[in-house]
């Protein structure tokens, strides 16, 4: 398995620089961090030269890349032109602010993503199977901002109206106390709770109630082990295995910052910080977040490939 | 299965418990904390207030844009937040109005002019008695001068032009003259009619090295982070900076060596009323409002303007608002077969229904802050002391329905069957309205419009297109602008017919007339008068105030009726301001200040007048 990581790893390597080569092109062909400096020439021509230097705007669209991987390798991101701050600060402190929402949200999800799939699956076509079949399809067919926006107006406006206490914050990022974190976070993560976990009991279900009706399930039952155990251990395993392909996908995604969620709560994340880098342009921050966003896709996928192989002995990774 | 529901029961009582204490230490408005470590007389009449940032002596702004840093004029960073920001922090010699008129800020009184025999003309100043900065130094003449000096340092404009977005005025001082701590002298070789725009802020001397460019140098690096040698910069203005936790919030603190406010709008005169202004960066326009009916927010201050209808019939809010220097007109491109004859022009004006547009779009919001009859100027606005309504003095803009077709009729159109006129040679009277698409309030008014002026025989057909698209393919296209700039014989002279948008007026309304001089990069219009351009140069070159603002009345009546050019006048059709305007919550705040003209201010401006409940 250690020769498998490590190919797997390696195999990374050219699939990154690949990845970076086509966004810093991608940006560059389609931003001109020079449009606002432009207009004021010749007053801010020290601002341009200086934005000409910083981005090498001086050099082939093609060759540009280069010069950044220079840098990144030495561990050298660069500096935020929109945020003032060096990129890797920002990485590291957008970073753990995203994973405050995204791990919870993602642990939650998948749990009740299991939980609701076994119990739709066991009892398909009851009154709660329906009833959990419709709030799926309610979850997948509202917009994320839309579950935000009324998480926002219920928990921050009617619920405190109604009962005289507000026990969550509606937007911008609290963390004085431990207390104040909790106000600030449970609702961004509600709200991606919503949305993933919509997605991923349908598949759950779905895959579930295919595995239920196989045969060694049938076998397993058969020869008398009771529902519990023929469910939780034999069933859901092989049911999982889809499911892992998804979280994988669905986990990289949140950690590299959930652009809506994160707006609508003043969450100082990721993903704010990526819609302004690249609305400003600000190439520098936008490779940073590309290379960390496909760094974690990478990583997850591999992890997602590993437990492949711990769910269904039959894989092997020579 | 007992194992599962004792895990169920763990989970859900968990989770009880975690709801419980969020909710104990949730409402921040029901649960502050009344330990105040400073309590005045005032202070127990309505509770201690705790003026320590977070606590409930806070006010709370919500707002959308973060900048980037603190260094003004930053074309990287050119966002009107960073000059709302530290319009509470560094004060000017003059200040702005929410009528959009200057006020002697950190002056005593008007300064006197004084013309010379040469064309020269010197300003004495006067600063009022106590000025302090807010770690205790004397603000004084020596600081007016050497912001001067390391503006005009010879580096400031090669090497830091941040500091400075434009030189216009600033260039032409001919001499500084100190006399005291509070007098001091400015001579310019010609008239500026701009001169109270110029030292809009003064920068503290005694903080920075004395030589004029290695302050400059020094300013560069400072501005950005509000410190220099790791120490904050100390504030002329109500407010000093705290901290700023980037992506998230901004702390100001109250300055209490604060001068007091000169403004005309002030109800307060002495320090702010709040301990600390919290500026909380919420990038979404629901979630702003979301934060201000959460109570999460005293006060947002963002667009667009209709998002606010839900506040101006709820009790525990209030808009505030005042007319702003934002005008919107409809431009009339005189090159375009039917505009080119003064006739179908004034027609429109009579026909407009300003009154309508009013009544049904922006009164019900802002009330009686906007004149009920709408703009009538665009070089002085409805709230500014010398405003002249020159439209409606001219009949225009009443829906005048009859008036407009008996002016068309005049003209040889004549009326056809499907209601619409038409001339002989050019054919129906139909005409593109265009706009940037998605503004709702702008598309409204096209649609109110668009119903009367059929009324009047007249076909308008909206032609909106998507933002900055709308720019680029309508009234500054260069096809477009070469048929205006050239007369109408080069590039393409029907790009547009009508273009809705907005211009900037402000305190001195003299730069209006940049966009109508002949062969103005922004005259999209295609006018084009030497009399006109010859007036303008008067006008700007007129020492007298009042002499001055009789001048400039004079020139909207070039832009807005055929009385000073009966040919090629009545090219644009003012409709209304923009109002400037904040939602504030009554629940949360027992005063609030005056709305201030957003395009100077923003809400930091009247800080003072803000007070928690």
């Amino acid at each position: 398995m250690l020769t498998y990581v490590v190919r797997r790893v390696l195999s990374t390597v050219p699939l990154l620089f690949v990845a970076m080569y086509l966004v810093h092109v991608g940006v560059s062909a389609t931003s001109d961090p020079l449009a606002g400096l432009r207009l004021c020439l010749p007053r801010c021509q020290e601002g341009y030269d200086r934005v000409v230097d910083v981005y090498e705007l001086d050099r082939s669209i093609w060759l540009r890349p280069f010069a950044w991987f220079q840098d990144a390798v030495k561990g050298d991101f660069g500096k935020s032109e929109a945020l003032g701050e060096p990129v890797a600060e920002i990485l590291l402190k957008r970073g753990i602010n995203t994973a405050m929402i995204a791990v919870p949200a993602f642990l939650i999800s998948a749990i009740l993503a299991v939980v609701l799939s076994v119990y739709s699956a066991r009892r398909q076509y009851s009154k709660t199977d329906y009833a959990l079949t419709g709030l799926s399809f309610l979850g997948l067919a509202l917009p994320t901002f839309f579950v935000g926006l009324v998480l926002q107006v219920f928990w921050g406006v009617w619920f405190p109206n109604w009962t005289g206490f507000k026990p969550f914050y509606t937007g911008t990022m609290r963390s004085d106390t431990f207390v104040e974190l909790l106000q600030s976070v449970t609702l961004p993560i509600l709200t991606l709770v919503i949305v993933s976990v919509a997605a991923e009991s349908r598949y759950g279900r779905a895959n579930m109630l295919e595995i239920v009706s196989s045969d060694y399930v049938r076998t397993a039952r058969a020869k008398g082990l009771s529902e519990r155990k023929v469910i939780w251990k034999h069933a859901l395993r092989n049911a999982l295995i889809p499911l892992v392909t998804l979280w994988a996908l669905d986990f990289a995604a949140l950690l590299g910052g959930s652009v809506i969620t994160e707006t609508i709560f003043s969450w100082p994340g990721l993903g704010p910080a990526f819609v302004i880098a690249l609305t400003k342009p600000d190439l520098d921050l936008v490779m940073g977040i590309t290379i960390l966003a496909a760094s974690i896709a990478v990583i997850f996928n591999l992890v997602a490939d590993l437990l492949y192989g711990w769910l269904d002995p039959r894989i092997r990774f020579d | 299965m007992k194992e599962s529901n004792k895990a169920i029961r763990f989970a859900a009582s968990l989770f009880a418990v975690a709801l419980i204490v969020s909710a104990c230490g949730g409402d921040d408005a029901a649960t502050e904390d009344t330990t105040a470590e400073d309590t005045t007389a005032e202070d127990t009449a309505t509770g201690p207030a705790d003026d320590s940032c977070g606590g409930n002596g806070t006010l709370i702004w919500a707002h959308e844009q973060e900048p980037g840093d603190l260094h003004l004029d930053d074309p990287e960073n050119g966002l009107t937040i960073t000059a709302w920001i530290r319009t509470g922090m560094w004060e000017g010699l003059f200040g702005v109005s929410s009528k959009t008129e200057y006020y002697p800020r950190l002056l005593a009184s008007e300064p006197a002019l004084a013309s010379a025999d040469d064309g020269s003309v010197t300003a004495t100043y006067t600063l009022r008695e106590g000025l302090t900065w807010s770690d205790g130094d004397d603000l004084t003449s020596d600081d007016v001068k050497y912001t001067f000096d390391m503006l005009m340092a010879r580096n400031s404009a090669d090497e830091y032009v941040y500091l400075l977005g434009d030189r216009t005025g600033l260039d032409t001082i001919t001499a500084f003259n100190v006399v005291s701590p509070t007098e001091f002298s400015v001579t310019w070789s010609a008239f500026f009619a701009g001169w109270k725009a110029l030292f809009g802020e003064i920068h503290p001397k005694h903080v920075f090295p004395a030589d004029p460019a290695e302050a400059a140098a020094a300013e560069n690096d400072a501005l950005r982070t509000w410190s220099y040698n790791d120490t904050v910069l100390p504030s002329s203005g109500p407010l000093v900076f705290s901290e700023w936790n980037k992506g998230v919030s901004m702390s100001l603190v109250r300055n209490d060596s604060y001068h007091g406010s000169t403004s005309p709008d002030a109800v307060n005169t002495g320090v702010a009323q709040v301990g600390c202004v919290e500026i909380n960066f919420v990038p979404d326009t629901d979630a702003q409002i979301n934060a201000l009916k959460a109570g999460e927010a005293d006060v947002i201050m963002t667009q667009p303007q209709l998002a606010f209808e839900e506040f101006g019939t709820n009790d525990d809010f209030v808009v505030a608002s005042s007319a702003g220097p934002i005008y919107e007109h409809w431009g009339l491109n005189l090159f375009n077969k039917h505009l080119k004859r003064p006739e179908v022009r004034e027609a429109l004006a009579l026909a407009m229904d300003k009154g309508a547009v009013m009544e049904g779009l922006y009164t019900p919001l802002f009330g009686s802050s906007l004149p009920a009859e709408g703009l009538g100027n665009v070089y002085w606005m409805s709230n500014q002391s010398d405003y002249q309504d020159a439209t409606s003095d001219a009949g225009y803009g009443k829906g005048d329905i009859a008036a407009a077709k008996a002016k068309l009729e005049s003209a040889g159109y004549v009326l056809g069957a499907d209601g619409i006129y038409a001339h002989p040679t050019d054919g129906a009277l139909s005409l593109r309205v265009g706009t940037t698409g998605g503004n709702k309030l702008r598309e409204l008014q096209q649609q109110l419009l668009q119903a009367k002026f059929k009324e009047a025989g007249i076909d308008i057909v909206i032609y909106n297109q998507p933002g900055g698209e709308y720019w680029d393919a309508q009234p500054f296209n260069s096809d477009a602008l070469a048929c205006a700039s050239s007369g109408g014989t080069k590039g393409d002279c029907n790009k547009w017919d009508i273009a809705q948008f907005a211009w900037v007026g402000g305190p001195w309304p003299g730069g209006q007339s940049a966009v109508l001089r002949t062969g103005a990069g922004s005259n999209i219009y295609g006018f084009a008068n030497a009399e006109f351009d010859a007036k303008a140069d008067e006008c700007d070159g007129t020492v007298d105030d009042a002499v001055r603002a009789a001048c400039y009345n004079e020139l909207n009546l070039y832009a807005v009726t055929l009385q000073k050019d009966a040919k090629t006048g009545l090219f644009m059709i003012p409709l209304t301001q923009k109002p400037s305007f904040y939602a504030v919550s009554k629940i949360r705040l027992a005063s609030y200040g005056v709305a201030p003209d957003a395009n100077n201010a923003g809400p930091l401006l009247n800080v003072a007048d803000f007070k928690k409940n």
